[in-house]
């Protein structure tokens, strides 16, 4: 992928650094250290980067460090109802499933935002996404739609704003 | 010492239960987008089990970091593998609404 001139000189910025640290650390935990892994380390380091700039440009979005952490304290809970839900409705002899396909319109834009709202949602208890496309509408596959998935979808979509301030979600649009 | 023993046993024990329960789910469940609810949720829930388990048996800090960052990196492993699998699905449907 090219990445365009304009961007550049901002290629070297605290975004990118920071982002280049977070591997390095993520290298270091993972790979027991020693001067030749480290030195590995660097070049892999480096190479993430390249490839996480050219994916996803920085950019000085803030982000709510309380949002996020609202968010992230949730997931261990809803990790247990998930699986256990699931867990439940396998073991059970009588399986009580009713599986089916049902749309959501997601407010959340098309891009990095709305594919981590889709990874996070295919943890959530009962629902997982199956769009096709970057249709607004998101096509989920519930186990049982007897359950009030849309509400639940809704209020995820909400907590899920906060983390960008709600700057990231936008109303409705004709196109 | 007992008790962190008795802990790991028991979070051990019930990671083994669910990574039993999600198999039973891929085995029962009638198609593959139900089967993929078995596999991202019962399993992770089981693996998240092991990992809190083996927590307070890690030699030192480094190693218990690296066990949560294993969790974590499979858990975004199966959320995307997941989904693209119920992406393929989901075309097969458009096509051929039986399948």
């Amino acid at each position: 992928m090219s990445i365009p001139a304009a961007s550049m000189h901002s290629i070297f910025n605290h975004g990118t650094a920071a982002r280049f640290g977070a591997y390095l650390a993520l290298w270091i935990m993972l790979i027991e250290f020693s001067v030749t892994n480290f030195a590995v380390g660097l070049l892999a380091a480096a190479w993430a980067t390249w490839i996480s700039v050219s994916l996803l440009p920085v950019s000085n979005r803030q982000f709510s460090p309380i949002g996020l952490m609202r968010f992230a304290m949730r997931l261990p809970w809803q990790a247990l109802v998930a699986g256990a839900d699931v867990a439940r409705r396998a073991i059970d002899p009588r399986m009580p499933l009713q599986p089916g396909l049902i749309t959501y319109a997601t407010r959340i834009e098309s891009g990095p935002g709305r594919d981590a709202f889709r990874a996070l949602m295919s943890l959530q208890p009962g629902t997982l996404p199956a769009s096709v496309g970057d249709s607004d509408a998101m096509l989920i596959h519930c186990l049982d739609t007897r359950q009030p998935v849309a509400a639940q979808l809704a209020a995820e979509e909400a907590l899920f704003a906060q983390i960008t301030g709600g700057g990231r979600t936008r109303s409705r649009r004709d196109d | 010492m007992i008790l962190v023993d008795m802990f790991t046993m028991a979070a051990v024990g019930a990671g083994m239960f669910f990574f039993l329960a999600g198999t039973v789910g891929l085995l029962r469940f009638p198609d593959t987008l139900s089967r993929l609810h078995a596999l991202t949720k019962a399993d992770n829930l089981g693996f998240g089990f092991i990992v809190l388990g083996l927590l307070p048996q890690s030699p030192d800090v480094l190693s218990g970091l690296k066990l949560v960052v294993v969790w974590l990196l499979v858990q975004l492993a199966a959320a995307t593998a997941g989904q693209l699998i119920a992406q393929f699905v989901g075309l097969e449907r458009r096509r051929d609404p039986a399948a």
